[in-house]
C-alpha cells in the first residue's frame, strides 16, 4: 500500500459533491446529517467488535470513492430475468435501464419522481434504520441519491418484483449506492427478489457497492423475499436489510452470497407487534481468497412472535466466512419462540470460519435455542458413498448439495431454484477439486 | 371418599365444567367417558389443583375436607394421585430422587417416619419390575427422553409406590399399544382394594375391558349426562357419542 | 406459578460477618512507591520488585475493558488500599499455635477448621486473609510426597527458581488491565508444585477471605504439575457484608506438563451485595492454564457470589492430545451481574475440549456466558463440544450467550449448542401433585439443571455447592 486513504472521509467529500446537482435535493438535509455524524470516522479495524473478523484493507487503497463516470448503456442480463414471471427493475451500474426493465402498475416509484407524501415515507424509512452497528449504513445514507419506493396493497395479485443490480466494467474503481424501500400495507402479499450480479465481461478491477433495503410489513401482510449476491470475486459490497414486522405479519427471507473481496450483509429483523413470524434462511459460499460475512440481528420486542433462522456455509480455498447471529428478546416479549442454526463446512486447509451465535434474553417464558457447528465433510458418509462405487468427487458434490438442500428445497419458486442449481454445482465442483 | 357437588370450573375464563355431581365411595372404580372437549381432563386437573383451572362454583370434599382449601401438595399428601395425560419431563432430576422426595413429603405429612434408603431402593426396584420398566429408568431424569408408553408406565409406577387413596387416571390409555395397556391395567388392578378408589378418565371403552369399572359416567358439555354400570361403556362403543346427543342431551 | 417463584426473593449470606482484628492497612492509592512498599513488606528479592514495577508501568498505560455485559460505576483506583494484613501476622507465626485465635475462629465460622485433627481428612488448606496467608495445613505430609504447597510469598524466597521459571508465563504481564494490576500489587496466594510422576496424596485447597474495608484483594496462584503428575485443587472465597463495593482481581496460572493433570475447582461465594444491589465484590479474575502433550486441565466453578463477575478460566491446549474442560454453574440473584465463560485455544493435534456452562438468573440479575473456541491451523483432528444452558427464574432477569467460534482447520470439529428455559409451571405442578412443596421443587429442578457440573466437583464440595445454591435461591419461591 503506497498511501493510506480513508474511504469514509472520501465518501464525505463525494456526498458533498452530490449537493451541487442533485435531483433529490429534498434529501439534502438527511445527507448532511450523515456527513456530520461521519466526521473524523475511519474504516473499522479488528478492534471494532462488529468488524472483528473482517479484513477491510482494500478500502484504504483509495480510488473507490467516486461515482461511475459513464454507466454502461447495456449489459448481459442474468438468465433469471427471462425465466422469472414478473416485474423487473434493471439497474446497470446504479442507473435505471428502462429498455430491459418491465414495470406494470404504479406501485413502483423512483426516488427522483416521488411526490411529497412519498418523499416523507422515504425519509422516515431511511432515518429509522440502525446506524450504530455498521458504519457503512451511514456511508450509504450519506451518499443516497437514487432508489426505489415500492408499495403493495391488499387484495392485489402482484407479480413477483425482480430487482437486478448489474455492475459492469464501467463501474470499476467506483462506488454504487442504492436504496430500496418496500411497504406492504395491511394484508398485502408480495414477492421481492433482490439480485446482485457482475457483468460477465468485466476484465479486471474492483467495484464497491452499498445497498440498503427497508421492508415495512404491515398487519397480517406476507412478504416472500430473496436476496442473491452473485457478484464476481473482485466485488466489495456492504448491504443492509431491515425488516419491520407488524401484527400477525409473515416474512420468509432467503439469502445467498458468494464471496468477494468482502461482502458484508447485515440483516435486522424486528418483531414490533404480536403474532408475527419470520423465517430467515441463508447460504454462503466462499472460495479462493474471498470473504463473506452475514450479521443477522433478530429483535423480539413483543410477545407471541416466532423466528426460525438457518444459515449454512461452505468455505474452501483460502477464503474466510463470518457469521454473527444475534437473537434479542426484550423484557415484554413473553411466549417468544426463536431458533437459530448455523452449520459450516470447511473444505480446505487454509479456509477459515468465524461464527458467533448470540442470545440476549430478558424475558423468562420463552423458548430460545441456537446451535453452531464447524466441521469438514463427514468422512463416514464419504466412505459409505465411495464404497457403493460412487467416485470421490461425485460423492463430495452429493454431500455438498446434501448440506444445503434443506434450504434450497424450501424455496417455493422453481425459476429461482433452477437458476441457483448450476451456480451451486459450479461452486461445489470448484471447491471439491481443489 | 370423594364428594363432588355442582362443580363449575373455568379455564382462562371459559367455563368447562357446568355443574358436575359425583360421589365416590371407598373401593369403587368409576369410569368417566365422553367426547373430546367434554371437560374430562379439566376434572382431573381441577381436583388435583393445577394452576389456571379455577373452581367457579360448587364444592368438592375429599376425606370430608374441602379440597379448595388445600395446595396441590397437601391434596397429594391426603392421598390424591393424578396420573398425567402428558407426563412432564424434568431434566437432570432422577426418577429415584424425585420418588424419594415425594414419598418422604407424603410420609412426613402423615406423621410416618422417613423410609430408610435400603427399604426405599428395594421398594422402588420392585415397583419398577411390576410395570416392566428396566431399573435403569430409576436413575434417568424424570420422564427425560422416555417414550410415550414408558412415561405412562412411569406414572403407574409412581402410583404403586405412593399407595394413594384416590387415583385419578387422566387418559392414561391414550397412545398406548395393547401390551403397555395391559401392564398399566395390571398395575391398577393390583392396587384395587376395599379402601382405594379410582377415577378412570378415558375416551375409549378398550381400557375398561382390562380395568372393569363399577360405574360408568358419560361427561358431555361439562356435566354428567348419563350414568350406569360397565355395560354402558359397550353401548357407547357401539353407538358412538353421537347417540347421546340424539337421545339424552337434546 | 412464576409469581410464586418471584415472590420473596431475598437471600441470606451466611459468611457476611466481620472479624474485629487489628490490621495494618496501607493508605489508599497506587503509585510506584506503593508497589515498592508491598515488595518491601514481603522482603522480596530485587528481581521480584523489578517484575512488579514493569507490570505497574504497563498497567498505567492500559485501559479498563468495557466489552463485558456488565454495568458498574467506574472504579477509583486511588481510593483502594492495596495491602492489608492482621498485625499479628507481622512476625510470621511458626505454627498454628502461634496464629491469632481470632483468625482461626474466622475460618472455623466459615466451616474451615485449620487444626489438622479437625479438618476433613485428605484436604490440605491454605488460608488467605486479606493480603496474607495465615496458615497452611498438612505441609509436612505433603513434603513427604515432594509436593510443595505454600503461600506464594514464601515460594518467592524458598523456590525462586520455580517461581522465576513459571510466573507470568501463562498469563503475561500485559495480558489485560486487571492481570497487569495484579502483577504489580499481588499480595499473596498459593503456590503448588507437584514433582514428576507424583499423584498428590490429598486435595489441596485455598480459602480466600476479604475482611478489611476499602481494600482490594489481589491474590496470585501458581500451580505447576510436572510430567505425569496429578493434582486436584479447590478454592473457596467469602467476604463480609459491606455497603461499598470491593475489588478482587486475582490471577491464577496453571502449568500442566506432559501427561500431567490438574483439576481446579472453585466455589466462589464472595459477598454479592444486598437485595437493593448495594455493596458486594467486583470479581475480575484472570485464570488460565497451559496443557502440554497429553496433559489435561479441568476447570469446575460454582459461582454464586460477587456483585459483578468477570472471569474466563481458559485452557491453552498447546501439546498434542491435550484436553481442556470447563464446567460451570453461575447463579445470579437480586442485582448481581456475571459475565463468565471460558476460552479453549486449540494449538496441538487431536486436542479436545468440553464446555458445559449452566447459567441461572433470578431476581433482577444478568448472567452472560462469553466463550471463545479457537481451532488454529495446526489443530489437526481437534474437537470441541459446547453446551450452554440458561434457566430463568422470574421475568425481571436476563440470560445471555456470546460464544466466539473460530476455526482454521477443516479436520477440527466444533459443536456449540445453547438453550434457554424456565422452571415451567408443568414441572412445578407435577412435583406438587406428588406432594413436594414448591421451595423444595425449585431447588430440585435447579439442582437437576446443574447436575452435569456438580458431578465434576470433589464429593464433599458437590454437597456444599448444592447447599450454597439452595441458600442463594432461598426465598425465590413463595
Amino acid at each position: 500500500m503506497s498511501t493510506t486513504h480513508n474511504y469514509i472521509q472520501e465518501s464525505i467529500e463525494l456526498s458533498e459533491a452530490l449537493e451541487n446537482n442533485s435531483p433529490t435535493a429534498w434529501l439534502s438535509d438527511f445527507r448532511k446529517m450523515q456527513r456530520i455524524k461521519l466526521e473524523g470516522a475511519t474504516v473499522p479495524t479488528r478492534t471494532t467488535e462488529h468488524f472483528k473478523y473482517n479484513n477491510l484493507t482494500a478500502l484504504n487503497q483509495g480510488g473507490l470513492a467516486k461515482f461511475p463516470e459513464s454507466p454502461a448503456v447495456s449489459a448481459e442480463l442474468p438468465s433469471l430475468v427471462s425465466s422469472l414471471e414478473g416485474d423487473t427493475i434493471v439497474l446497470i451500474d446504479g442507473r435505471f435501464d428502462s429498455s430491459s426493465s418491465k414495470i406494470s402498475g404504479s406501485h413502483l416509484v423512483a426516488f427522483h419522481e416521488a411526490n411529497e407524501d412519498q418523499q416523507k415515507t422515504i425519509k422516515d424509512a431511511l432515518s429509522r434504520q440502525n446506524f450504530a452497528k455498521n458504519i457503512f449504513n451511514r456511508v450509504n445514507a450519506g451518499l443516497t441519491h437514487s432508489g426505489w419506493l415500492v408499495e403493495f396493497n391488499k387484495s392485489v395479485d402482484y407479480r413477483p418484483l425482480h430487482i437486478v443490480h448489474i455492475t459492469t466494467q464501467a463501474a470499476v474503481d467506483s462506488v454504487i449506492n442504492e436504496q430500496l424501500i418496500v411497504k406492504l400495507n395491511s394484508m398485502a402479499e408480495a414477492t421481492v427478489i433482490e439480485h446482485f450480479v457482475s457483468d460477465n465481461n468485466i476484465k479486471s478491477g474492483k467495484t464497491i457497492s452499498h445497498q440498503s433495503a427497508h421492508f415495512d410489513i404491515g398487519d397480517a401482510a406476507n412478504l416472500q423475499h430473496y436476496r442473491l449476491h452473485l457478484e464476481h470475486s473482485a466485488h466489495i459490497h456492504f448491504g443492509q436489510c431491515t425488516f419491520w414486522l407488524n401484527r400477525d405479519s409473515q416474512l420468509n427471507s432467503f439469502h445467498l452470497a458468494t464471496g468477494g473481496i468482502i461482502k458484508r450483509i447485515d440483516l435486522d429483523v424486528i418483531h414490533q407487534s404480536n403474532g408475527s413470524h419470520a423465517e430467515i434462511n441463508g447460504v454462503y459460499l466462499a472460495a479462493d481468497k474471498q470473504q463473506v460475512d452475514y450479521h443477522t440481528n433478530v429483535e423480539h420486542r413483543t410477545p407471541h412472535c416466532t423466528t426460525q433462522e438457518v444459515f449454512r456455509g461452505l468455505i474452501g480455498g483460502e477464503a474466510k466466512a463470518v457469521f454473527n447471529g444475534r437473537i434479542h428478546i426484550y423484557p415484554d416479549a413473553q411466549k417468544t419462540l426463536a431458533e437459530l442454526s448455523n452449520k459450516n463446512l470447511l473444505l480446505s486447509n487454509k479456509a477459515e470460519i468465524d461464527t458467533k451465535p448470540e442470545l440476549e434474553i430478558y424475558a423468562d417464558d420463552v423458548r430460545c435455542a441456537h446451535g453452531a457447528t464447524i466441521s469438514q465433510m463427514d468422512s463416514t458418509a464419504m466412505f459409505y458413498l465411495t464404497s457403493r462405487g460412487i467416485p470421490k468427487e461425485k460423492a463430495k458434490l452429493m454431500l455438498s448439495f446434501g448440506f444445503v438442500n434443506e434450504l434450497i428445497n424450501n424455496i417455493n419458486n422453481d425459476a429461482i431454484v433452477d437458476y441457483l442449481q448450476p451456480l451451486l454445482t459450479q461452486f461445489f465442483k470448484q471447491t471439491v477439486t481443489e | 371418599m370423594l364428594n363432588i357437588k355442582n362443580l363449575h370450573a373455568a379455564v382462562e375464563d371459559k367455563t368447562i365444567l357446568k355443574g358436575l355431581n359425583l360421589e365416590i365411595k371407598p373401593g369403587e372404580v368409576h369410569a368417566i367417558m365422553g367426547p373430546n372437549g367434554a371437560g374430562k381432563s379439566t376434572l382431573g386437573n381441577v381436583l388435583a389443583g393445577r394452576e389456571g383451572y379455577e373452581r367457579t362454583n360448587g364444592e368438592v370434599l375429599f376425606n370430608e375436607k374441602d379440597i379448595f382449601e388445600m395446595d396441590p401438595e397437601e391434596r397429594a399428601a391426603e392421598g390424591m394421585f393424578l396420573a398425567f395425560q402428558y407426563p412432564v419431563e424434568i431434566p437432570g432430576v432422577s426418577n429415584l430422587e424425585f420418588l424419594k422426595a415425594s414419598l418422604d413429603a407424603i410420609r412426613k405429612y402423615n406423621n410416618q417416619p422417613e423410609l430408610d434408603a435400603v427399604s426405599f431402593m428395594k421398594m422402588a426396584r420392585e415397583t419398577c419390575k411390576a410395570v416392566n420398566l428396566d431399573q435403569s429408568f430409576l436413575k434417568r431424569g424424570v420422564n427425560e427422553g422416555f417414550s410415550g408408553g414408558e412415561k405412562k408406565r412411569n406414572e403407574i409406577m409412581q402410583m404403586m409406590l405412593l399407595q394413594p387413596k384416590l387415583c385419578i387416571l387422566d387418559e392414561t390409555d391414550s397412545g398406548l399399544d395393547i401390551d403397555a395397556l395391559q401392564v398399566v391395567a395390571k398395575g391398577v388392578n393390583d392396587l384395587r382394594d376395599s379402601n382405594r378408589s379410582f377415577v378412570v378418565v378415558t375416551h375409549y371403552q378398550r381400557l375398561l375391558d382390562y380395568i372393569v369399572p363399577d360405574y360408568v359416567h358419560v361427561l358431555a358439555d361439562g356435566k354428567i349426562v348419563k350414568s350406569g354400570g360397565k355395560e354402558l361403556a359397550h353401548e357407547l362403543e357401539d353407538k358412538g357419542y353421537g347417540w347421546l346427543d340424539n337421545n339424552e342431551v337434546a | 406459578m412464576s409469581e410464586v417463584i418471584n415472590e420473596r426473593i431475598g437471600k441470606e449470606y451466611k459468611a457476611g460477618f466481620i472479624t474485629e482484628v487489628d490490621s495494618e492497612t496501607m493508605p489508599p492509592g497506587l503509585n510506584e512507591d506503593v508497589v515498592r512498599a508491598i515488595s518491601a513488606k514481603k522482603g522480596e528479592p530485587e528481581w521480584m520488585l523489578e517484575w512488579r514495577l514493569k507490570a505497574f508501568n504497563i498497567w498505567k498505560n492500559m485501559k479498563e475493558p468495557e466489552w463485558a455485559h456488565v454495568h458498574y460505576p467506574k472504579i477509583d483506583f486511588e481510593a483502594i488500599s492495596y495491602f492489608s494484613a492482621p498485625k499479628s501476622m507481622a512476625d510470621k507465626p511458626k505454627s498454628l499455635d502461634e496464629v491469632d485465635p481470632q483468625l482461626l475462629e474466622t475460618y472455623e465460622k466459615l466451616g474451615i477448621p485449620l487444626h489438622e485433627q479437625e479438618i476433613l481428612a485428605g484436604v490440605a488448606v491454605d488460608a488467605v486473609f486479606d493480603s496474607v496467608s495465615v496458615a497452611t495445613t498438612f505441609r509436612a505430609k505433603l513434603e513427604e510426597a515432594g509436593v510443595i504447597f505454600c503461600p506464594i510469598s514464601e515460594a518467592v524466597h524458598k523456590h525462586p527458581e520455580l517461581v522465576k521459571k513459571y510466573l507470568g508465563t501463562v498469563v503475561p504481564v500485559n495480558d489485560n488491565f486487571y492481570a497487569a494490576l495484579n502483577c504489580a500489587v499481588f499480595s499473596d496466594g498459593s503456590f503448588v508444585y507437584i514433582p514428576k510422576g507424583v499423584r498428590c496424596p490429598m486435595e489441596l485447597s485455598t480459602y480466600f477471605r476479604i475482611n478489611e474495608a476499602k481494600t482490594g484483594q489481589f491474590e496470585r496462584t501458581l500451580i505447576v504439575a510436572e510430567e505425569g503428575s496429578h493434582v486436584s485443587y479447590l478454592e473457596g472465597c467469602t467476604a463480609p457484608m459491606r455497603d461499598e463495593n470491593q475489588l478482587h482481581a486475582a490471577v491464577v496460572e496453571l502449568v500442566a506438563l506432559d501427561n500431567a493433570e490438574i483439576k481446579y475447582s472453585t466455589v466462589q461465594n464472595w459477598y454479592p451485595g444486598d437485595e437493593e444491589g448495594k455493596g458486594g465484590i467486583y470479581n475480575f479474575v484472570t485464570k488460565r492454564g497451559v496443557c502440554h502433550t497429553n496433559a489435561k486441565i479441568s476447570w469446575t466453578q460454582v459461582e454464586t457470589g460477587s456483585a459483578v463477575t468477570w472471569k474466563y478460566p481458559s485452557c491453552v491446549l498447546k501439546g498434542d492430545n491435550s484436553i481442556g474442560e470447563f464446567y460451570s454453574v453461575a447463579l445470579t440473584n437480586n442485582y448481581q451481574q456475571a459475565d463468565t465463560g471460558t476460552k479453549m485455544i486449540h494449538l496441538g493435534k487431536n486436542t479436545k475440549s468440553t464446555i458445559i456452562a449452566k447459567g441461572i438468573s433470578a431476581g433482577k440479575s444478568q448472567s452472560s456466558y462469553r466463550g471463545l473456541v479457537r481451532m488454529s491451523p495446526m489443530a489437526e483432528g481437534a474437537r470441541n463440544f459446547t453446551q450452554c444452558d440458561s434457566l430463568l427464574i422470574g421475568d425481571k432477569c436476563g440470560a445471555h450467550t456470546f460464544p466466539y467460534i473460530e476455526s482454521k482447520n477443516p479436520s477440527a470439529i466444533v459443536e456449540h449448542e445453547a438453550t434457554t428455559s424456565k422452571v415451567s409451571d408443568d414441572q412445578m405442578f407435577l412435583c406438587q401433585q406428588r406432594g413436594i412443596d414448591p421451595e423444595k421443587a425449585v431447588s430440585m429442578i435447579v439442582n437437576g439443571f446443574c447436575k452435569e457440573v456438580f458431578k465434576e466437583l470433589p464429593m464433599e464440595f458437590a454437597v456444599e455447592a448444592g447447599k450454597l445454591l439452595e441458600v442463594s435461591l432461598e426465598g425465590s419461591v413463595g
